[in-house]
């Protein structure tokens, strides 16, 4: 533990330069800073956060940009909210998470917060990662002699814990072109700068039929990371009523009381906007 | 131990700044204390209220969420900035013709986002004006002059 002024700063322009750094600094405790817009708030409070080192990696190239492949489209982590906001490629392919880039906090906050960054703060509550699961988007985190990829459900293992190592960083998102639709639904206690009370993204795909042939719904801050409300799709694709599969979702959430809600009427909210995305939104006017 | 500091060059407001700074220093304390540049204020620390808005690299953004090492070779618009000696810019003159002004406090922040806002959109909607403009708090005016000249300004920027 040191006093602010002793940290130290270093800012990397390339993922080599990065991990030759990183060798040598291995007793330090380090901080690293894309964005900033979650770090430095803990980093205000007297009590929070105080590295013994900080490492600003928004100068490394192999994470900009947003790029179309055949089957796929890669986000580099240093993405920052307002790109992906005004991104016409996530906009056509991946419908929730522009939805969500537009109810993330404030265009101050948009022009600097990550989306690596949101991954890897892995709040309960965080606006990115509903659509990012729905998706079932995948990370490539890079480390000193390796990279390798991992679903974003794997990656992300509690209230703001991932696997990843202290020498490693989320380089790029992977999201293939499944053809799914996608929505997202945020319910904060005020329209804007607001922690979600309840937020989930449903992907779907239709046949001519309208039925689903395919239906993925993740939601966050009702657990202690986003689930997928299995036990409902499952419902839903087998039939069930909306009015009995919509009980199901109690076994696939564990919401707790905190601050913004209680944990019942997180349960009771959730259930009732899914009930009216199903009944209003998805069956009369997403065809 | 001694301070580490670190070398800084950035242009603000139109002039390059030549700095040694430490770690730990947010560009907020910077700008106000270095520089002497007081018109972004410190309220929430948090990057809630907007009070602290500038514009760096031509997005506004919140100093108290960004240290002063982060912006070597960057480029700084202040609220200072913005007016040509006594000769206010279209949006200062509109914040001024519509009372758009009470305590004043969170006026530079909101300016900086206006004439963000006016850059951004072609004849920004009142909606889209009220969307941009959340974050940014002000708890005299209740908005409506503030979104008033806004509004303004966009629909004489692109006529």
């Amino acid at each position: 533990m040191v006093s602010k002024n002793k940290m130290k700063y270093f800012r990397p322009s390339s993922t080599h330069e990065l991990h030759d750094y990183l060798v040598d600094v291995k007793e330090m405790s380090i901080a690293i800073l894309a964005g900033g817009t979650d770090l430095m708030p803990r980093w205000n409070d007297d009590n929070g956060l105080r590295p013994d080192m900080l490492i600003d990696i928004k100068k490394i190239h192999e994470c900009f940009g947003i790029r179309e492949y055949e089957n796929e489209i890669v986000i580099g982590a240093l993405t920052t909210i307002q790109e992906i906001k005004n991104s016409i490629l996530i906009q056509k392919y991946f419908g929730a998470l522009s939805e969500a880039a537009s109810h993330f906090a404030g265009v101050q906050i948009r022009h600097r917060a990550t989306i690596g960054g949101n991954i890897c703060n892995a709040s309960p509550a965080g606006d990115m990662l509903p659509g990012l699961y729905a998706h079932r988007a995948d990370m490539k985190v890079i480390g000193p002699n390796s990279s390798h990829s991992i679903p974003i459900s794997d990656f992300i293992v509690g209230p703001g814990k991932t696997v990843l190592e202290s020498n490693e960083i989320i380089s790029e998102i992977h999201l293939k072109k499944s053809g799914d639709s996608s929505c997202f639904y945020k319910l904060g206690l005020r329209q804007s700068m607001a922690i979600a009370v309840v937020n989930f993204a449903i992907a779907y795909t239709r046949d001519s039929n309208n039925a689903f042939t395919s239906l993925n719904i993740a939601a966050g801050s009702v657990a202690p990371s986003i689930v997928f409300l299995n036990h409902f799709t499952d419902g839903i694709m087998n039939g069930t009523s909306l009015d009995e599969a919509i009980e199901l979702v109690d076994k696939d959430i564990f919401p707790i009381d905190d601050i913004r809600a209680s944990a019942d009427y997180r349960r009771t909210v959730l259930k009732n906007v899914l009930k009216y995305t199903f009944r209003h939104e998805l069956h009369e006017n997403c065809e | 131990m001694v301070d580490i500091l670190y070398p800084i060059s950035l242009m603000v407001n139109g002039k390059t700044v030549q700095a040694e700074v430490s770690a730990d220093l947010r560009l907020l304390d910077f700008l106000r204390n270095d520089l002497n540049l007081t018109g972004a204020k410190e309220v929430c620390a948090e990057g809630e209220c907007g009070a602290c808005t500038v514009v760096l690299d031509g997005k506004t953004v919140n100093s108290c969420l960004i240290l002063a090492v982060e912006t070597d070779e960057s480029e700084l618009t202040t609220i200072e900035g913005l007016s040509d000696g006594k000769i206010l810019t279209q949006m200062q003159k509109a914040f001024v013709d519509h009372h758009s002004v009470q305590c004043g406090y969170c006026i530079p922040g909101m300016v900086l986002t206006g004439e963000q806002i006016v850059k951004d959109h072609d004849s920004p909607s009142r909606k889209t004006i009220q969307e941009d403009l959340s974050g940014n708090i002000c708890r005299c005016t209740g908005y409506q002059k503030i979104v008033e000249a806004i509004e303004k300004v966009g629909h004489e920027f692109h006529e």
